[in-house]
């Protein structure tokens, strides 16, 4: 473990990975001290004003909305658009920090939840194989033979709009990829001494799986995992832009960006006017991103020994 | 010796595995008899291939597709095995019979501590906690004379030797006191000090544990250490089967007498060693008639046509041959007169 954890500071790639991730947790740990929420669901993302156009970075709360706050006895802690305000007056500053949290909440989330999934599913047909085998991986070819993002899409549509629906359409459609690498790991090692040593204990199925089989060939499936924490985060990001992931004022990336999509060019004659709305929930989609595939990567450097040049 | 009128332990009877493959169906068990008794070492001798090991694992129901036991019985303390669920055998192994494999350092999980390995059986088969069962690793690794086992049942087995391995192995295989034991080849991949140390040691536990041993090996000399008794396999069948003095100074089968005479000696004159010539015929075509009659130098035609059956030549004595008087003779002219069989 010493070793994996000096490899991953010693390089610089992984360790940029790993600044980022830590800069993005930090943000989403103190999201409350950052961005003090004005409503009750901390997710929504307050308006600054009731203005169309996106104002520009330092923008300070409108007076009537300042009136409203005050008339409903809310005390305001947060009155500035820092990175200036999205179309409707959505805050952006706001929207970023309470947006991380939602980012790591879908990353971490669907991709747990799809590994869990893959990995059952996968060890047990690789396990016992035979027609058991057969029919668990023909149901997963058939939802690996939907296109990732329509299918989600679609089912996110017949569930609804909402965040959690979002999570169950990617999980849905995500857990196949780890099936099938943990299939192949395992078909491999079963075929091991140390198996049928235990199996000649009386140790029982369900027990090989997990402590004899699943350490010996899951590091594949983290290395698989953690790149795709950032795919499924610009999935759910990208069904929020296509209107049918977060509700309206969520603080969500994808929305942000989906906020943007008028004002990208600017007014004539000011190209680029509005660059904020877009440029901030942007960087942050793809920081984000990054941060998880150079980990990703380096995890495979590091636990994967084809690539390790000692096999 | 022990007697032989008390019921077997274990009696296998006409078992019959095969192996369906797309090339055909391999018969690498085809009608195997023998029995172990209460406190007796069986020695499964015979040439890679010949079906020793599939003959263990049939006998744990072990194998998997392709292999498949077709036929024949297990009786295991007077209850067939091949009749059990997959439950109860899974109660009956490791418990009951226990198996120490060839190689140790693949046949130990590199990702799992020494500790956790034996444990693992005993808290599978017994209503103890993990700290007792640790604690009973520990002593189980005394008992394989583990040098410092408070710190061994820490350790991976990449960070044991080879004889520390097969140490480790064997306390796994006793963790739960079986009565029957059986090992494939447990010292093959040892060099010969550590060997002899293992074998000492298997002798000692068995003793100490009151339990009957199959030993699968194909070197003559670590059956000769341990056995009492010696069922000699030839292309799935057993060939000859009698006690270790019998089969040492008096063999009846061509077969175990190339075996016999192809080990080196050192007290008799040799000009070149001898060899059984030919190999082992290959299990989708096996020979007509008796299945060594291509190798023997006693074949005859009638060989080429019927297979010979297992006959009792004397009482704890079955050969398999057509020719017993031809290779009696050639026996002997002396080729075994200084061979000294230990036990």
């Amino acid at each position: 473990m010493n070793r994996t954890l000096r490899k991953l500071f010693s390089n610089a790639a992984s360790l940029l990975g790993i600044i980022l991730l830590i800069f993005f947790i930090v943000i989403a740990v103190f999201a409350p001290v950052l961005a003090p929420p004005l409503s009750d669901d901390p997710y929504q993302i307050p308006r600054m004003s009731w203005d169309v156009n996106p104002q520009p970075p330092g923008f300070p709360m409108s007076d009537n909305i300042r009136d409203m706050y005050e008339y409903i006895g809310k005390e305001v802690k947060y009155d500035k658009a820092l990175c200036g305000t999205a179309q409707g007056g959505y805050d952006i500053f706001y929207g970023l920090i309470w947006g991380t949290r939602t980012a790591f909440k879908i990353g971490i989330i669907t991709v747990f939840a799809a590994m869990l999934i893959g990995l059952f599913t996968g060890s047990i047909a690789a396990y016992f194989g035979k027609w058991l085998d057969e029919i668990l991986m023909r149901i997963t070819d058939i939802f690996l033979s939907f296109p990732f993002l329509v299918a989600a899409m679609v089912l996110t549509t017949i569930l609804g709009r909402g965040l959690d629906k979002v999570m169950i359409a990617l999980i849905a459609f995500g857990w196949m990829g780890y099936a099938r690498v943990i299939r192949g790991s395992i078909l491999s090692a079963k075929e091991e001494t140390y198996v049928m040593a235990a199996k000649a204990l009386g140790v029982r199925d369900g027990k090989i799986i997990w402590r004899h089989l699943l350490p010996n060939t899951i590091f594949p499936v983290l290395i698989q995992a953690s790149m795709n924490i950032g795919t499924m985060v610009v999935t759910a990001a990208t069904l929020s832009f296509l209107g049918v992931g977060a509700p309206m004022g969520y603080a969500d990336w994808g929305q942000m960006v989906s906020f943007a999509r008028n004002w990208i060019i600017g007014a004539p004659g000011h190209a680029g006017q509005y660059w904020y709305t877009v440029f901030y929930p942007g960087i942050f989609i793809i920081l984000f991103v990054l941060a998880w595939n150079l980990i990703g990567d380096t995890l495979r450097d590091i636990l994967d020994p084809r690539l390790r040049g000692e096999l | 010796m022990i007697a032989n009128n008390k019921k077997p332990l274990l009696k296998v009877e006409d078992l019959k595995t095969y192996f369906f493959t797309e090339n055909g169906v391999v018969k690498a068990v085809d009608g195997v008899d023998f029995e172990v008794h209460k406190r007796e070492t069986l020695g499964l001798v015979g040439e890679s291939g010949c079906g020793k090991s599939v003959t263990a694992f049939s006998i744990m129901r072990l194998l998997d597709y392709p292999g498949k036991t077709v036929g024949g019985k297990i009786l295991f303390k007077d209850e067939n095995l091949l009749k059990k669920s997959a439950q109860e055998m899974r109660k009956i192994r490791g418990k009951e019979i226990a198996m120490i494999f060839q190689e140790p350092m693949t046949a130990l999980n590199p990702v799992l501590t020494i500790g956790y390995q034996i444990s693992e059986g005993l808290m599978m088969h017994f209503d103890i906690g993990k700290e007792e069962a640790m604690r009973k690793s520990i002593e189980l690794l005394e008992k394989v004379s583990m040098p410092i086992p408070e710190q061994r049942v820490n350790e991976y087995p990449h960070q044991l030797s080879g004889g520390m391995r097969q140490r480790a192995m064997i306390a796994m295989a006793m963790c739960c006191d079986p009565i029957l034991l059986i090992a494939d080849e447990p010292t093959t991949s040892l060099d010969v000090t550590i060997q002899a140390q293992i074998l000492d040691l298997m002798k000692l536990l068995l003793q100490e544990f009151n339990a009957s041993l199959i030993m699968i090996t194909h070197d003559l000399s670590v059956i000769a250490e341990i056995a009492d008794k010696i069922a000699v396999m030839y292309a799935g069948k057993i060939v000859e089967c009698a006690d270790i003095k019998t089969v040492f100074h008096a063999p009846l089968h061509p077969y175990t007498f190339g075996l016999l005479t192809s080990i080196p000696r050192l007290d008799v004159e040799m000009e070149r060693l001898n060899a059984i010539s030919g190999v082992v015929p290959d299990p989708l075509k096996f020979p007509q008639g008796c299945k060594f009659n291509p190798r023997c130098k006693f074949a005859t035609d009638r060989c080429k046509e019927e297979e010979p059956p297992l006959v009792k030549v004397e009482e704890g004595h079955m050969v398999r041959c057509w020719h017993i008087h031809r290779v009696k003779e050639e026996v002997k002219k002396g080729f075994f007169a200084g061979l000294r069989v230990d036990g």
